[in-house]
């Protein structure tokens, strides 16, 4: 090693070697440092070795890169002379009869490697630095293992999951239509009696119950209707399209009536609304409040403090103790008092012998009125029957009632405008018999504020 | 002295109830299936009688359920299939999330479906039962059958509604049902006695829908799919009970005529069948065809007088009824294109007549508009253009009318151009003593055989109106009551017109001694002294009484006097307008 490191230190020393990097680095200019130099350390310290280590370093880099040292190298090696492309005498003479000789020409010159790749091609002498890493596998154990499981899983007819993801993606050509499932509203479906077959349980019903296979009975009192109302409530006969006179006038007067309610709840609400114009603020009154305090302070202080004495006074309350004779005398008082109001007690049982008439009538009368009672609820009852319960929050709305107009009536069928919508009018129905609770729709609640952001393109232009 | 203290809520009516949210997670349900399965097993909320009891305290506004019907609910293996339904959307969801399609059509295909057959069987035990509650089916699938296919509702709900009213109707046709008609501005109203029941339904107009906000589609729907279900089954029950074969077919003999014409231009293969039936003028197939009607005759039986008085009046009207059930029997009809024509293809259909459009309306036309032996054209436009001679050119409304007053109507108040009379309410029985407008009078009498024309005066009318309670009285058991009754009208009537009673003397006649008369004024002293004879209690009723009848016949009289001044008012109208 030291033996050619010396060779190449004489070679570099020899007039004609060439460095690649043509800017030496001068010599250090100005004073030279003085220090010892007995010791290797500081030798190695101070000493300066940069031109040898360019030196070297341009070595390095030569045979790096150019596969050797330039000087040793041949001149043909590195020149050569450029005289044009040679041509040929018959390409001159004949360009178009000797095309296919051409092709073939060139497809021997397509074996032949091209100028620009020769050069580009590597010819350093120091070979590549090996990748430690291309040799090392991380994780080898553990890929081994999952190379393993999935071998194990394949050999099972497992298909892992991002294949399994893969052909899911792929949409399913399929060959033959399956039966559809058949919904409840298949426009083309069956019926069947469902009324005539009657099922014969051949089972024990006992069995059948305790095992969950019998339907659980129906209670009767389902069956009931909540309302009494008819399903179909036909319209008045002044909802004729042609009506008579009078019906269409007393629909007209229904519809007003509700019309009237209607309108009176709204005034009775504006009424209780409305300021009451005593209340507001006059300039007078704004005066006197901001001299509230300011007059007549003194008097109102000294009635004040009157005040305050004549409570003081009042509030002492005489607790008095009774005498042992007092206790005495009342209770001989209420002793006398119970008696009196036994004797009384009993002769006005005895009395009541005599009065049997008179018990017996009211009796009689109490009666009635029970009688009377009991038939009127039993009525309000019934006709409630036939109202609208309060099912839930809301309470139950009739909708408008349907009603033209005499100068909104149509002449004839064709010009018929109908009025109200059907779709409404079962529903409502279905609320007026209770079937359904009166409800609002869900209100859209916003959970997070709207944000406004004006785009850019927008705001360029504005 | 007392056991444990009673804590408060812990039985009677707090138990008994459940509120709405307690309930739905018993079930363990979302609230839309919950209000689902309540619709589709027929479970009502309940409003408590004491509300504060049940709700332990709070006065707060709930919907209650009756705790033993939530507990019943827990046996439906419905509820189990709302909850595969909820599963099964939320794994549709993640694959269209993760985009894979073959996932999404794997689950598509296996769709949890349930079927309603069991619930229409548990909640209407019998045919009979199924067949009082079709009434509100019935609207719903008429209405539903009219939506545009807009996705408000799913497009299969539509079509089916449509293919279950047009079985429908094709039943009341065969069977010839249809009793009461009545065109209203909601919509038209049909009345039908099937099986003894009278059942009432509701058509909208075509195209008249606009969708209003506040309904809930969602519980429309459901309730929806209950009903196709039952009206499904009453179908063919009906059906059956005719001999008619289910799914229904035309008749071989309609179906070759209406073969002739190009189908193709009016539906696709598929939907043209239901068109064709749609159409209502052809007869459908029976399952054993017979040529002749069987005439299903009450076997007589020889029994007591009495019965056999009844037996026959039973027959007569079975006979009117008949007869009512052909008015249009032999008449051939053709409507113009801008009259409702299912309607009208129903109705004369349903009462035996013969119908038919022009080929470009719609499917199903059986003759032409040129064709001689048509009796009656319906038009609804000021004129036409060209008209036949031997043919009555009348508006819709005739139609209607006859149906509602049982019998052909005359034609001459429903030309084209004339101003029609009006159209009455068949759903409205008057009462005695209520106010009957004169044009059900004229109709009245009609039907009592009694010809009456334009001209007669308003005073026959009311001599009418007399008759007819006449009739009625003759119902009546007390008649003492309706001869003073009759008395007192007379007075009120006279008084109301404004004559005064005539005096007059006139030579002296010998009284002839009539047993019937005379048995009558015994009757009425017989009266009057039981009248007499009453107690105070009594009388004030019996006077009560007396004097509401008379009030309501003093208001009729007196409606009656104004429809008088009314038309005279319209009349000389008319008479100042044509000079």
């Amino acid at each position: 090693m030291a033996a050619a490191r010396r060779l190449k230190r004489v070679a570099a020393s020899q007039p004609g070697f060439l460095t690649l990097k043509s800017n030496s680095t001068d010599l250090l200019s100005g004073r030279r440092k003085r220090v010892n130099k007995n010791k290797k350390k500081s030798w190695n310290k101070h000493s300066d070795i940069n031109d040898v280590e360019e030196f070297l370093n341009d070595i390095r880099h030569q045979e790096r890169t150019t596969g050797g040292l330039l000087a040793e190298k041949s001149d043909d090696s590195l020149f050569f002379l450029d005289v044009g492309q040679p041509l040929n005498d018959a390409q001159r003479d004949k360009p178009v009869e000797e095309e296919p000789v051409e092709r073939k020409k060139r497809k021997g010159r397509v074996s032949r490697p091209l100028r620009i790749d020769l050069i580009l091609q590597q010819d350093s002498l120091i070979p590549p630095p090996k990748d430690v890493l291309a040799y090392q596998q991380p994780n080898a154990k553990k890929l081994r293992r999952s190379a393993q499981r999935l071998e194990q899983l394949a050999a099972k007819g497992v298909v892992p999951r991002k294949q399994r993801q893969l052909l899911n993606r792929r949409p399913v050509e399929r060959t033959t239509l399956k039966a559809v499932t058949e919904a409840n509203n298949n426009p083309n479906r069956d019926y069947y009696d469902i009324w005539g077959q009657e099922l014969k349980d051949l089972a024990d019903p006992w069995y059948l119950q305790q095992t969950c296979k019998k339907r659980v009975q129906r209670p009767e009192r389902l069956n009931e209707k909540p309302s009494t109302l008819p399903a179909v409530e036909v319209i008045a006969p002044g909802g004729s399209y042609n009506p008579e006179f009078f019906s269409h006038q007393a629909l007209l007067k229904a519809a007003h009536e509700v019309e009237v309610v209607k309108q009176k709840e709204e005034d009775k609400i504006k009424r209780q609304l409305a300021v009451n114009k005593e209340d507001t603020a006059t300039m007078e009154t704004i005066f006197h409040e901001e001299l509230e305090g300011l007059v007549e302070e003194e008097k109102e202080e000294e009635e004040e403090l009157k005040d305050e004495e004549d409570v003081a006074v009042g509030a002492i309350v005489l607790a008095q103790k009774k005498t042992e004779k007092q206790r005495k005398k009342e209770r001989a008082l209420k002793i006398k008092e119970q008696r009196r109001m036994a004797n009384r007690r009993m002769n006005n049982r005895q009395q009541q012998l005599f009065q049997l008439r008179s018990i017996k009538a009211s009796i009689k009368q109490q009666d009635q009125k029970t009688k009377v009672n009991q038939i009127r609820r039993k009525a309000k009852q019934e006709a409630e029957k036939s109202q609208p319960r309060r099912l839930g929050k809301l309470k139950f709305q009739p909708q408008d009632m349907e009603v033209q107009l005499s100068g909104e009536l149509a002449e004839s069928l064709r010009q018929l405008k109908p009025e109200g919508s059907i779709l409404k009018d079962r529903f409502k129905s279905l609320q007026k018999r209770n079937l359904i609770e009166p409800r609002e729709r869900a209100k859209f609640k916003r959970r997070h504020k709207l944000k406004y952001v004006e785009k850019r393109a927008f705001k360029e232009i504005t | 002295m007392g056991g444990l203290q009673k804590k408060k809520f812990e039985s009677g009516a707090a138990t008994n109830y459940i509120t709405r949210n307690r309930a739905r997670k018993k079930l363990q349900l979302s609230l839309p299936d919950f209000r689902r399965l309540c619709i589709l097993k027929g479970i009502y909320p309940h409003e408590p009688k004491h509300k504060k009891k049940v709700n332990k305290g709070s006065t707060a506004p709930r919907t209650f359920y009756l705790l033993k019907d939530i507990r019943f609910l827990l046996h439906e293996p419905i509820v189990g299939k709302f909850r595969e339904y909820k599963i099964f959307v939320r794994k549709l969801k993640k694959a269209y999330g993760k985009t894979e399609w073959s996932a999404v059509e794997r689950l598509k295909e296996n769709k949890p479906t349930y079927k309603l057959d069991h619930i229409v069987k548990e909640r209407y035990p019998s045919f009979i039962d199924a067949l009082r509650d079709i009434d509100d089916a019935l609207c719903m699938c008429f209405l539903f059958s009219t939506f545009a296919r807009t996705g408000k509702c799913h497009v299969q709900t539509i079509q089916l509604c449509r293919r279950l009213t047009v079985e429908w109707m094709n039943y009341v046709i065969t069977s010839r049902a249809l009793r009461k008609v009545f065109i209203s501005i909601k919509g038209i109203y049909y009345q039908a006695e099937v099986m003894g029941q009278p059942i009432t339904w509701l058509v909208p107009y075509q195209f008249a829908h606009d969708h209003p906000t506040d309904v809930d589609y969602r519980v429309m729907a459901t309730f929806t799919e209950l009903y196709t279900t039952l009206l499904g089954f009453v179908n063919f029950r009906l059906y059956l009970s005719l001999n008619l074969l289910y799914p229904p077919k035309l008749d071989i003999k309609s179906e070759s005529e209406l073969k002739e014409e190009d189908e193709d231009d009016y539906a696709m293969g598929s939907e043209s069948y239901l068109e064709k039936l749609s159409a209502l003028s052809a007869s459908l197939a029976r399952v054993v065809t017979s040529t002749e009607e069987e005439e299903a005759q009450i076997d007589l039986f020889p029994t007591e007088d009495e019965n056999m008085e009844m037996m026959e009046e039973k027959e007569k009207e079975k006979k009117l009824l008949e007869a009512q059930m052909k008015i249009f029997e032999g008449l051939k009809f053709f409507l113009n294109r801008e009259v409702p024509r299912e309607s009208l293809a129903f109705i004369i259909r349903c009462f035996g007549g013969e119908v038919s459009w022009d080929k470009s309306v719609s499917i199903g036309s059986t003759y032409e508009m040129m064709d001689e032996t048509i009796t009656h054209h319906i038009v609804d436009r000021p004129n036409v253009d060209k008209r036949y001679i031997n043919r009555y050119y009348i508006q819709p409304q005739w139609v209607y009318d006859c149906v509602n007053a049982k019998m052909l109507v005359p034609v001459e108040d429903y030309f084209i151009g004339v101003t029609l009379p009006p159209h009455l309410s068949p759903f409205v029985e008057e009462r005695e003593g209520d106010y009957v407008p004169p044009e059900k009078l004229k109709i009245l009498a009609l039907q009592r055989g009694e010809s009456s024309g334009q001209q007669q005066p308003e005073e026959e009318e009311e001599e009418e109106e007399e008759e007819e309670e006449e009739d009625e009285e003759e119902e009546d058991n007390d008649e003492e009551d309706q001869v003073e009754e009759n008395k007192l009208k007379k007075m009120e009537e006279q008084r109301s017109q404004g004559k005064s009673l005539q005096v007059k003397v006139t030579p002296g006649k010998v009284k002839m001694e009539n047993p019937v008369r005379l048995e009558q004024e015994e009757k009425a002293e017989e009266k009057r002294l039981a009248i007499m004879m009453m107690k105070k209690k009594e009388k004030y009723l019996y006077d009560k009484i007396m004097f509401g009848k008379k009030r309501k016949v003093r208001e009729a009289n007196k409606l009656a006097a104004k429809r008088k001044a009314h038309d005279d008012a319209e009349k000389a109208k008319k008479k100042k307008s044509r000079k």
